[in-house]
């Protein structure tokens, strides 16, 4: 009996029709699609984007040239060179590029960093145009930190008391 | 000679007018169907591209074009090119003998609708030599597939355009409508109604379309018989599969649901009122009805397997179209609804 | 000139030039195509005798059907082509002479008198209609050889079948019908689960860590009473699982 059951139920095409009912249905819901450029997701200030260094309020560069973001790197994007500045001998980086096609954005380097210097800002949406643009120099990194510096500080400072 | 390129003339100009807007149709399809899949997956679908995505199609037209033709080292040259033309050539001339309304036909021949059958049977041919002229395992698997998937539906779709036939007593499309006048319950969907069923998805597996997608089966192998293909070799089987969705879809209106007939005919209030509709109106807006349900079912269901098909088509399919043949043989000998009555001998 | 007569030069050479390309094409696909283009303009011959019937059902059975089963088999064998050329010189004057001969036979026949001259179709009336006149003729005249026909048909595929047929095999495919009538009782066991601890307990207010989540030492007493049976019907839950996979 539930044979014939089944049999009748198969050849009226119930199932089929239940799954059309269900993408009908669907057809008049909500849109949930986000239209990016306009539309944006909520960000945490935990988000780990294009990185940035950054200086003292006096204009100094934070980063001392530890290399202890180079080591933690797991992806080895960071490369450093450094060396005791001519000016005032203290000890700087001469070189600091970060291999953004190596990056992973796992915020190692953030952390490791002991003078908060190498951050992660919140930028997501940025582009290269020519090869060996990946690769961003010291100079770059400070100039996107001097951009955000403002957005780069108040995010630290939400962030700070669970650090 | 002068009346020969006149005629020659007259010909080519009707042909335009067919298929320019059937092109045009085939570009706002591919449209709807992201747009209609999108609202169902409820994302917005294409929305960029002109007024809410409106200029999509063309902009892929545009791409399409310029993009380079790729014939892959090892491939049969010849007929790799000739491929993409055997594959859209029959789909376009099928609509030699599709009428739109009363007398609006290109061919009006008495054997229209075997010829729909064989025009539909042997766009095969250029799925079988894209498969092998590629030179690609993936094409050749896609296009055997296909292959066998298109002959086994054929019969179940044969069949079922038997039960049109019988019902009519014609093979002349436009003389198919007519059989059919007098309101939407002498369409032939009602008796017929396990044969509409069996046409139905045996024209969507005819052409390739999901659930019986499995000739491009992009999971396992690709895209199926046109992996080699690019740029508007591409464009000629993309053309093709469209162009062949929206003739099931004509088609099926034509058969089953009166064509170009006004569907209140015979109600006497709404007869009235709908009388200024032009009978191709009634037509598009039917295959667009089914059009838009090839879509929905595209959206809805997951891709049968191979054996699935096969035993679909040969073992479900072929032995209810026989079955219904012979109820349908005694619904017209006892003159059975409007649709027989006259023709009963009991 | 008129019209017809240029229709039917065009579609003539390509019914010639498509059979010299089934013998002399080098690479049997490509043979195969070439009948096909053979049988599509003979199709096209007979449109212009206005026998529309047969020039469509020719397209339909023999270039839809016949010619891809054909295909088939070409393009899955393997051949050596160069094997099978090696000796045409040896067989050619035979061959031209077999040629010639079966050529001659046709032209005698043709030209003979007991066909007598070929007069050329007449043209029908507007409403003559081939369909209705061949199926008058084959279900009144020849309706018996029809129906033998079908019955031959018949036969032969009974006969291809039952010679194909080596018995039933043990095979370990699925049975779609069995995999269509199970229920959905028969495969899956849903079980209530008692909600473990929650990872982040520790982290929430005290208000919402109710009953359900109760601190650490709590645990240890209700587990010797809760998570027994529990335990148990996770098992169940595991072997119906099992057995539906």
């Amino acid at each position: 009996m539930s044979k014939l059951k089944h049999l009748f139920s198969s050849f009226t095409l119930k199932d089929l029709l239940h799954g059309l009912r269900v993408t009908g249905k669907h057809l008049w819901r909500r849109k949930v699609t986000i239209q990016f450029p306009e539309e944006q997701t909520p960000q945490s200030p935990r988000f780990r984007g294009l990185h940035a260094l950054r200086r003292y309020p006096n204009g100094e560069e934070r980063c001392i040239g530890c290399k202890l973001c180079e080591a933690v790197c797991p992806a080895a994007a960071i490369t450093i060179d450094a060396g005791p500045r001519q000016s005032d001998g203290t000890r700087r980086t001469t070189r600091y590029e970060i291999d953004m096609f190596k990056c992973i954005y796992c915020g190692f380097c953030e952390e490791s960093c002991p003078v908060d210097s190498i951050v992660e800002t919140r930028v997501m949406d940025y582009h290269f145009e020519k090869r060996g643009d990946n690769i961003l120099t010291k100079a770059q990194l400070l100039a996107i930190g001097d951009k955000y510096e403002e957005q780069i500080a108040e995010d630290r400072k939400q962030d700070a008391k669970y650090r | 000679m002068l009346d020969i390129l006149i005629d020659f003339f007259i010909i080519g100009a009707k042909t335009g007018l067919i298929l320019g807007p059937l092109i045009l149709a085939v570009a706002y399809t591919t449209y709807a169907e992201r747009k209609i899949i999108g609202y169902m997956q409820m994302r917005l679908g294409p929305n960029r591209v002109g007024p809410k995505g409106w200029l999509q199609p063309i902009a892929d037209v545009i791409k399409l074009l310029m993009k380079e033709v790729v014939v892959p080292s090892g491939a049969n040259k010849g007929l790799f090119l000739l491929a993409p033309v055997l594959f859209i050539a029959p789909s376009f001339a099928a609509w030699a003998v599709i009428p739109f309304d009363v007398e609006m036909v290109l061919a009006d021949t008495d054997v229209g609708l075997l010829y729909i059958l064989a025009m539909t049977s042997i766009a095969v041919y250029g799925v079988i030599i894209a498969g092998w002229a590629s030179n690609s395992k993936y094409a050749l698997i896609g296009s055997l597939r296909s292959a066998s998937q298109i002959i086994s539906y054929e019969i179940a779709m044969g069949f079922a355009l038997v039960g049109v036939l019988m019902a009519s007593g014609t093979m002349n499309l436009g003389q198919i409508v007519m059989g059919q006048e007098g309101g939407f319950w002498h369409w032939y969907w009602i008796p017929l109604l396990p044969l509409l069923v069996i046409y139905w998805i045996s024209g969507v597996a005819e052409t390739n379309r999901a659930p019986f997608d499995l000739p491009e089966g992009e999971s396992e192998i690709v895209a199926g018989f046109h992996v080699e293909y690019a740029g508007i070799s591409f464009a000629l089987f993309f053309l093709a599969e469209y162009a062949n969705m929206i003739l099931i879809s004509v088609l099926t209106a034509l058969f089953f649901f009166g064509g170009w007939l006004n569907p209140f005919q015979g109600i006497p209030f709404m007869e009235g009122i709908t009388e200024w509709v032009p009978g191709i109106a009634w037509l598009l807006l039917k295959a667009g009805f089914f059009l838009f349900l090839m879509i929905w079912l595209r959206a809805t269901f997951p891709r049968y397997r191979y054996d699935q098909i096969m035993r679909l088509g040969w073992k479900v399919f072929i032995p209810v179209t026989v079955v219904w043949l012979m109820v349908l043989a005694f619904m017209i000998k006892a003159g059975v609804g409007p649709w027989f009555a006259g023709r009963g001998v009991f | 000139m008129t019209v017809e007569s240029i229709v039917f030069y065009v579609f003539a050479t390509l019914t010639v030039v498509g059979a010299l390309g089934v013998i002399s094409m080098k690479n049997a696909v490509q043979a195969v195509l070439c009948l096909v283009l053979t049988f599509f303009s003979a199709a096209a011959l007979w449109m212009l005798l206005e026998a529309e019937f047969l020039a469509v059902t020719l397209v339909l059975v023999y270039v839809g059907a016949v010619m891809v089963l054909f295909l088939f088999v070409v393009m899955m064998l393997d051949v050596d082509y160069a094997s099978l050329r090696a000796g045409f010189s040896k067989y050619l004057p035979l061959g031209v002479i077999t040629a010639l001969a079966l050529f001659g036979a046709i032209y005698w026949v043709i030209r003979s008198q007991v066909l007598g001259e070929i007069p050329e179709p007449a043209k029908n009336s507007a409403d003559y209609s081939n369909v209705t006149v061949l199926g008058r003729l084959l279900y009144t005249d020849y309706f018996y050889a029809f129906e033998i026909a079908g019955v031959i048909l018949l036969v032969a595929i009974i006969a291809a079948i039952s010679l194909t047929f080596r018995g039933r095999r043990e095979r370990r495919g699925q049975s779609v019908p069995l995999q269509h009538q199970t229920m959905r009782e028969e495969r899956l066991k849903i079980v209530s689960m008692e909600s473990g601890r929650r990872q982040d307990a520790h982290l929430k207010p005290k208000k919402t860590s109710s009953k359900k989540e109760a601190p650490k030492d709590g645990v240890a007493k209700k587990s010797s009473s809760k998570k027994e049976p529990s335990k148990n019907k996770q098992d169940e839950a595991e072997k119906s699982e099992g057995k539906g996979s």
